[in-house]
């Protein structure tokens, strides 16, 4: 910046070179005009940034000068010179702008302390438009930052799927997304501004905002929240929700909530709760479906049977024939008997009873079937399991169902070297328990049947099996406040233990 | 001699029912109590028919099924899937195995649902083997 070019105007010729000289030897750039008119052109040429003007000249004046210098550029500083005792014309000419003046005749010193004042101000306006032209750059650019950043904002809470209602500080609606459209059933247009969150929001959402507002504490630790939202004229809408308070520093600005649309998820939950259901029942009905056909081929196998042997008086057909509807009856009668206990709540009956006996009965029921397969049940009954009450019909029910097992498994194994057997225990232990083992050397179980035996119509006895035997024991035990465990081994056999407590006999 | 027949099923009820009408009906019955020994026996005794279950622990009529239709000197003995699944299950799992790489196989060429009236069985097995 050229803060050294001066130019100094006066239509007093001598004034002129005078001031000029003692100017220049300042060190000073020293144009000069010798009237108004002059002064201007110069002005215009040089550009300098003080001028130096007399006031009272004929043709363009002082103040004139002062004006139209101002008006072309505003950062010149305009040191006027006045006559003695024109205090008047001085103040107007501060008035339009005139940095200074001095008085006629114009002496050294002053004139310096103007000049020198008049370079600071040139400086410090110069200094200032830097600033501001920094501060404008850098506002500029801030604004463009936050510009874009709210425009994405914008975007964001715009796009998204998840309602999104903001309020001022006031609780009055500020901000609600199409998602919040959607949920709601109103359109931004009728609640921005409009309405507050109470009118808006159902009692249990508003309850939270307004609670929220009062304590000026957040939802906090509670998060996410299920609700209902009943539409106008519309379906209802289940929501998950949450909401926090808006803080500049200390001070609430607001509130906003967020909303999730949960219907779509509601209603593929209840699909698949539906679709497992049916499924499972589906199943049930194929699994008991196939059961009862197999029972039904044997029955009519059977009556088949039965009439050839009537034909043709053929004794043996007609025993085999009746062997074969006794054994289905059979089948049905305890399909029915593990269904009903597999699905009722039974308590056991406690009774007297002798648990050696009743296993017992149940060997010599089984042995039949057991010497058919060339299996030996082999019996070992604890001497000092005596008389006591517990519930004989479970223990009868359990230990049959348990051998009968045993049996399949021999008969499964197709290991021929073996002399395949079921051993059949009871044991007296403490606690008043009675132990009870089946345990044989059939074909055992992998990890996967094992894993499967307790679940219902599991079976692996092809079409033989409900898949509830099992099941219905486990059940039957547990209600007797027993337990049960197995081991097993594939090749090698399996061993089933019941533990149940007994009471003694009164 | 007369024509043998292979029934191959794990519960004595089936093969006895299934015994009896084919002595009735003149055919002499061979009876497995599970694929793998139905399969062996199949392959020892070539026998003229096979009545097959589907559901058998150890081997499985699906799998047997399979083996036989792929077995050069087994693929053209007829087969009767005699079965308490639905025919639909049965040729769903046939499809499955297709697909898991196994070569397509026909389909039995005749496939009962138990029960099975013994007059419709005997019927049956005259139609296919005489």
């Amino acid at each position: 910046m050229k803060m050294d070019k001066i130019l100094l105007i006066d239509d007093e010729e001598d004034i002129l070179e005078v001031l000029s000289l003692s100017l220049r030897s300042d060190g000073y750039d020293v144009i000069t005009a010798a009237s108004g008119e002059k002064g201007l052109e110069a002005f215009e040429r040089e550009s300098p940034l003080i001028v130096l003007t007399d006031l009272r000249m004929p043709g363009i004046d002082g103040l004139d000068v002062l004006k139209r210098v101002k008006n072309t550029n505003p950062d010149a500083e305009v040191i006027v010179i006045t006559g003695h005792g024109d205090m008047d014309s001085a103040i107007d000419a501060l008035r339009y702008g005139a940095s200074d003046f001095v008085n006629k005749p114009v002496r050294e010193e002053a004139l310096q302390i103007a000049l020198k004042r008049a370079k600071e101000k040139l400086v410090i306006r110069e200094k200032l438009r830097a600033y501001t032209l920094d501060l404008e750059n850098m506002c500029h650019i801030a604004i463009g930052e936050v510009k874009r950043k709210s425009d994405f904002q914008d975007k964001l809470i715009t796009s998204s799927n998840d309602g999104i209602v903001a309020t001022d500080e006031n609780g009055i609606i500020v901000v609600f997304n199409p998602g919040a459209e959607a949920i709601f059933g109103v359109s931004r247009i009728e609640v921005v501004r409009k309405t507050d969150f109470a009118n808006l929001f159902p009692p249990e959402i508003a309850d939270v905002f307004s609670l929220m507002f009062k304590s000026g504490k957040d939802m906090g630790d509670v998060g996410w929240k299920e609700i209902t939202i009943c539409r106008k004229n519309k379906s209802d809408v289940p929501v998950r929700f949450s909401t926090t308070l808006l803080y500049d520093g200390e001070d609430i600005i607001g509130s906003v909530g967020f909303f999730q649309d949960l219907s779509e998820i509601k209603h593929l939950e209840q699909e698949l709760v539906k679709s497992e259901r049916l499924a499972a029942i589906g199943q049930t009905v194929a699994r008991l479906a196939h059961y009862i056909k197999n029972i039904l081929t044997g029955l009519k196998g059977g009556t088949y049977i039965v009439n050839i042997g009537l034909d043709k008086n053929d004794t043996d057909k007609l025993r085999a024939g009746w062997c074969m509807v006794e054994k289905n009856v059979g089948r049905i009668s305890s399909l029915v008997f593990d269904l009903l206990a597999y699905s009722r709540e039974r308590a056991p009956e406690y009774r007297s009873c002798h648990p050696n006996d009743i296993v017992e009965d149940v060997c010599e029921l089984m042995e039949g079937m057991a010497m058919e397969n060339q299996i030996k049940v082999v019996r070992d009954f604890g001497p000092r399991v005596r008389e006591v009450s517990m519930d004989p019909d479970m223990v009868h029910r359990t230990l049959l169902n348990l051998v009968s097992n045993a049996i399949d498994a021999c008969i499964f194994d197709y290991d021929n070297t073996k002399q395949h057997e079921v051993r059949v225990k009871t044991r007296l232990e403490k606690g008043n328990i009675i132990r009870f083992e089946v345990a044989d050397n059939g074909c055992g179980m992998d990890e996967e049947v094992r894993s499967k035996i307790f679940t219902a119509f599991f079976s692996t006895k092809g079409g033989k099996g409900t898949g509830l035997g099992l099941l219905v024991i486990q059940k039957l035990v547990y209600e007797h406040g027993g337990s049960i465990d197995i081991l097993s081994e594939v090749g090698k056999g399996s061993a089933f233990t019941v533990r149940l407590p007994y009471r003694k006999v009164p | 001699m007369s024509r043998r027949v292979l029934t191959v099923d794990d519960d004595p009820d089936i093969t006895m029912f299934v015994k009896t009408v084919l002595e009735e009906n003149g055919y002499t019955p061979l009876v497995a109590r599970n694929g793998e020994a139905g399969l062996s026996m199949a392959r020892d005794e070539s026998p003229d028919l096979i009545i097959l279950d589907v559901l058998m622990p150890k081997q499985s009529g699906i799998r047997m099924y399979r083996e036989l239709k792929s077995d050069e000197s087994l693929k053209n003995i007829p087969v009767i899937i005699l079965s308490g699944i639905a025919k639909r299950t049965f040729l769903r799992s046939q499809e499955a195995l297709t697909e898991f790489g196994d070569q397509p196989i026909p389909e039995p060429d005749v496939y009962m649902e138990k029960p099975v009236e013994p007059l419709e069985l005997a019927e049956t097995v005259k139609g296919l083997i005489g």
